[in-house]
């Protein structure tokens, strides 16, 4: 990021010592990308004693291109690398392209890879949550909830692990289905693992959310309102702490959400500690989404369409689809041109577009503050990067 | 996606914009989707067609529709006017934000495209729905961006939430948006001299 | 391809020793001998049973079973041994070790993992040890532009002064304190106010943000709670009259202050977790925030001693509320009197077949009474406890109670939050302050009223 800084013109620094404008009160800080409180990504805050003036965020570190890999793999080749940009989420990331690519090829899924889809995304939001759950408490200074939500976070991917053979990049769901079927048992063990994990996590408003030095650090702080979430674009759990009942699971359902009961998490408040509370919210969600999936899922036939080898691909269309990721709506532009490979794959990951509230809300907050209102905009560096 | 070749064997409804707005042949609606029509070149979606409608017939000459289906929708709108365009949906439709920017490389062409992604958070009616509104930009072989001709209005004035999508788009293809505040490279890296990469003549190495 | 050491030559390496053994002897020979020599000249020498102890004497008496009590007696009412063994740094840096080891443990438990597990194979016991050894042989690094001088000084200072606050505290009856002084406490604040000038030294001197945003943060922070500090102890000097902290200790022989003044006892823990930069107020340290702090430019060996420092100092507030709150080393003597045949004809430690001539008998046990006669006042009722039962059955009280204090000091870590350096003034300023002045007025109202006090009944 090339910094326009105004140089003193008449003040000739020697080489190599400033790099900025020396000011008496203005202090340039940044935050990251090895800073313990930034993620993959760089903060640049300035400080004037201890509130942030201007905080301009520098994603970009874990870019990777995939959006350019993608335009050279073909259809199938591209979901092991596509689920990259944020692997504890890699079922929902991956699921725009799939519904995309099925829109594109218009292929049938079978009943039970739907139920399957939705317990393996469900299962996926709950591993994504709990890890972002625990660096929010690290962020914090709250050691127990960085060490709680990472264990039992366990108990999700050892079901995903059950589910696809893969503990956290699974390239589970693929266009006509999902890749393979479930274990035999696996609706016990799913049963019994997720009342358990429900069970684990209503105990984090003991000892994290009823703390009453956490609401009083978190709450007015970072306060987005709901004409300004909307005007941001923001998505996921930061809109639907500011009010806006919006969740692509019940606004535009895909698969079979509209035939699962999915109650949208929304809180009024739209502030850092909302931000924080409705991801764990929609965790409860997503284990009563799991059980009503379990008990509605037919209990055999096939999880998979064959896809029809066609050499020439598919036609010339373009699709865009969203869900609901963990981080708010993943949305994914599909352009083909009747080649094997898409011509262009846009992301629009949530985390991206929550990003920019990041220095709409840092401006003139405590610099304490930081961490609380960053962390809480759900944000995943590596998801914004692609 | 050129619209030289390969279109044959797709049926399309309506007369195709320089961009494939062709609509899917037999295969129904996407699979995901509630119980499609079963012959959607017939039936347009009224509620959709409707929209696109009123924001053409404002606009006649200027913008165009591109394809019209079910939740989704496209309008092709000449650079000239979109700004004009992206007012008139902000102000007369629940449109409200952008989802997502996706600039598109069309060398055969020699355009760019710009598409924007609009959605509706405040009118429960129009929430399923997704609103392309695509423009296109001329392009340059040797780019030289923010410098060149590659430039196109900024909407970030309309919708404040494609300020980082069209930084994005402007370090990825070039595009440089007029009325940005801060058109600033944001993903790449600050020494970065080559190609903006998501042109089609920027190659994957190795491959 | 890597070679460890590519240009290893064996005889290089026997050089190597041969000259390394070669200026060994030499600086010894030519400066050590001689430095001891010109030591044991001016050096005060102790009188133990009447002869002069030389060094001849010594390695001579040092195998002797009967004059080596004696050596060891007055080793340990050396002041050398005071300041650097038992109630000073040593015991200090020894509840700091331990006091690290159940931090980690005690945080794992709380958080559902293990813990420390492998390092010396009984429950990571030696995970210390490894990790001091780690930040030994650790590269020093000192940013550039940092001023070196204060900057090397800092970390030492630290601990240096952490070892002049243990220094004050009383351990145990009979004078067990380094520094007895009768202004105590007033040194304990006076060296408590170090901390913040060390801390900000170090933050500036690194020529760094983060250290200086830290430094700054401490300075904040300390000062503004050495306040309540300082206000919260003065109800328990209303009511004893002293500053002498072992007169203060010895004013609780009955009851401890904590119950007359638990709004004192509260803001004095409060207080002190913030000066110890302990969980809820570590904000000087905050890692999401500044990094580190003002410990961010520091490595290897300087960071450890800043860790060395600050768990000692740790200890010396845990001990400093035991003396003042909670009694000290007032408990029941449980330590039974000693056997007269093990002080007269000693333990008689001998191979299982009974061989006479392998039989030792070691006299004269009782080590640390001040006089080793006072056995034969107990016996004939004179004298109720000897020096030495008090002394043992003192340190174990003091220890229980100060290791009560330091568990609940690292308690909060794994409950709370950290709080931000708003709220943080505000509660120091607002609130503690006013508390502790209802706490004096309460002393104060104890003291006219005629019930506790130097007139009190009680």
């Amino acid at each position: 990021m090339t910094e326009q800084i105004p140089t003193d013109q008449t003040k000739e620094l020697p080489p190599g010592l400033q790099l900025e404008k020396v000011d008496d009160r203005i202090m340039t800080l940044n935050v990251g990308p090895q800073h313990p409180g930034s993620g993959h990504m760089r903060i640049i805050v300035r400080i004037d004693g201890d509130y942030i003036v201007d905080a301009d965020p520098d994603p970009g570190y874990v870019h990777r291109g995939e959006e350019k890999m993608a335009e050279v793999r073909n259809y199938l080749l591209n979901i092991p690398h596509l689920e990259r940009p944020v692997i504890h989420d890699s079922c929902n990331i991956l699921y725009p392209y799939v519904l995309g690519v099925e829109d594109l090829v218009g292929i049938e899924v079978p009943e039970r890879a739907k139920y399957v889809r939705v317990i393996a995304a469900e299962l996926n939001r709950c591993v994504y949550t709990q890890y972002w759950l625990a660096i929010y408490g690290i962020f914090l200074g709250h050691s127990t909830m960085f060490m709680w939500p990472a264990g039992d976070r366990e108990l999700m991917i050892d079901l995903l692990e059950k589910m696809t053979g893969a503990r956290v990049t699974h390239s589970y769901f693929i266009p006509g289905g999902v890749r393979n079927d479930i274990p035999a048992n696996f609706e016990d063990v799913c049963l019994r693992q997720v009342n358990y994990f429900e069970k684990r996590i209503k105990e984090y408003a003991d000892i994290f959310y009823d703390n009453p030095i956490l609401k009083a650090r978190t709450e007015d702080t970072g306060v987005l309102s709901s004409q300004d979430a909307i005007r941001l674009g923001t998505t996921g759990s930061v809109l639907r702490a500011s009010g806006i009942d919006y969740d692509v699971r019940v606004k535009e359902p895909y698969d079979v959400y509209e035939e699962l009961d999915v109650h949208t998490n929304v809180l009024k408040d739209g502030d850092s500690y909302a931000r924080s509370k409705i991801p764990w919210l929609d965790m409860l969600e997503s284990c009563n989404i799991i059980r009503q999936a379990l008990e509605k899922m037919p209990k055999s036939g096939s999880v998979r369409t064959k896809l029809k080898p066609n050499p020439k691909g598919v036609g010339n269309d373009e699709v865009y689809r969203r869900v609901e990721s963990g981080r708010g709506a993943a949305g994914m532009h599909i352009i083909s041109n009747g080649k094997p490979e898409p011509y262009r794959v846009k992301i629009s990951p949530g985390s991206f577009r929550n990003l920019i509230a990041l220095p709409y809300l840092l401006k003139g907050e405590k610099l304490g503050n930081m961490p609380a209102v960053y962390w809480s905009l759900n944000y995943w560096p590596v998801e914004a990067d692609r | 996606m050129s619209s030289t070749d390969s279109k044959s064997d797709t049926s399309k409804e309506k007369p195709a914009p320089p961009k494939p707005a062709a609509e899917k042949p037999a295969p129904p609606k996407p699979a995901a989707e509630k119980p499609a029509p079963p012959k959607p070149e017939e039936t347009l979606p009224a509620f959709e067609k409707e929209l696109t409608d009123r924001i053409v017939n404002q606009f006649s000459g200027d913008a165009e529709v591109g394809y019209v289906k079910e939740n989704r929708t496209r309008i092709n709108v000449k650079k000239e006017k979109i700004l004009d365009v992206a007012k008139f949906i902000k102000d007369q439709t629940p449109f409200d934000h952008a989802e997502s920017v996706s600039g598109v490389d069309f060398p055969e062409d020699n355009e760019i495209e710009v598409v924007y992604h609009l959605g509706s958070y405040t009118d429960n009616r129009y929430s399923k729905q997704v609103l392309a509104l695509s423009t296109r930009a001329p392009r340059e072989d040797v780019p030289n961006p923010g410098n060149d001709s590659t430039k196109l209005p900024s909407l970030r004035d309309v919708f404040y939430s494609v300020e980082f999508h069209e930084r994005e788009c402007f370090e990825m293809l070039g595009v440089h948006f007029e009325g940005h505040p801060d058109n600033r490279r944001l993903l790449l890296p600050e020494d970065w001299a080559d190609l903006p990469p998501l042109r089609k003549d920027f190659k994957n190495k190795g491959r | 391809m890597s070679v460890i050491a590519p240009k290893f030559r064996l005889a290089y390496f026997l050089k190597s020793i041969i000259d390394n053994i070669f200026w060994a002897i030499i600086l010894v020979t030519l400066i050590g001998i001689p430095a001891i020599q010109i030591g044991l000249f001016y050096g005060d020498l102790p009188v133990i049973e009447g002869e002069l102890l030389t060094a001849f004497l010594a390695f001579t008496w040092l195998f002797n079973p009967a004059m080596a009590l004696p050596l060891v007696k007055s080793l340990i009412y050396s002041d050398l041994f005071r300041i650097a063994a038992f109630p000073g740094f040593g015991f200090a840096a020894l509840i700091a070790a331990g006091t690290i080891f159940v931090e980690r443990k005690m945080l794992a438990k709380l958080q559902l993992r293990v813990g420390p597990f492998y390092c010396g194979k009984i429950e990571g016991i030696l995970q210390l040890a490894g990790d001091g050894l780690k930040l030994i042989s650790k590269e020093i690094i000192i940013p550039a532009k940092a001023d070196k001088p204060i900057f090397w000084a800092a970390p030492v200072l630290f601990v240096a002064t952490a070892a002049a606050f243990v220094s004050l505290i009383p351990v145990a009856p009979g004078g067990w304190v380094v520094a007895d002084l009768d202004v105590g406490l007033l040194a304990v604040f006076a060296v408590i106010g170090f901390f913040p000038i060390i801390t900000v030294l170090s933050a500036w001197s690194a020529n760094s943000k983060y250290p200086f945003i830290g430094g700054i943060r401490a300075l904040h922070q300390m000062v503004s709670f050495e306040i309540p500090l300082i206000l919260s102890l003065l109800g328990v000097v209303i009511l004893t009259g002293t500053l002498n902290l072992s007169e203060i200790v010895e004013s609780q022989h009955n009851f401890p202050w904590i119950i007359f003044m638990p709004i004192g006892a509260i803001v004095f823990f409060t207080a002190m977790l913030a000066e110890l930069e302990r969980i809820p107020f570590d904000l000087p340290e905050a890692e999401s925030e500044i990094v580190a702090g003002w410990l961010t430019e520091f490595s290897g060996m300087m960071y450890g001693l800043v860790q060395l420092g600050s768990y000692v100092k740790l200890y010396a507030f845990a001990a400093l509320f035991v003396v003042i709150f909670l009694g000290g080393w007032t408990g029941p003597v449980f330590w039974p009197p000693l056997d007269e045949q093990i002080i007269t004809t000693g333990l008689e430690i001998s191979s299982y077949t009974g061989d006479p001539f392998l039989t030792v008998s070691t006299p004269g046990l009782p080590l640390f009474d001040a006089d080793p006669n006072e056995w034969i006042l107990q016996k004939q009722g004179e004298l109720q406890y000897t020096t030495g039962q008090l002394l043992i059955s003192g340190v174990v009280w003091f220890v229980l109670k100060t290791i009560a204090v330091i568990f609940f000091i690292l308690l909060p870590r794994g409950v709370f939050p950290r709080i931000r350096i708003d709220m943080l003034l505000h509660i120091g300023w607002y609130k503690l302050i006013g508390l502790s002045f209802v706490n004096i007025f309460i002393a104060l109202g104890l003291l006219y009223s005629g019930i506790l006090g130097p007139e009190g009944v009680f």
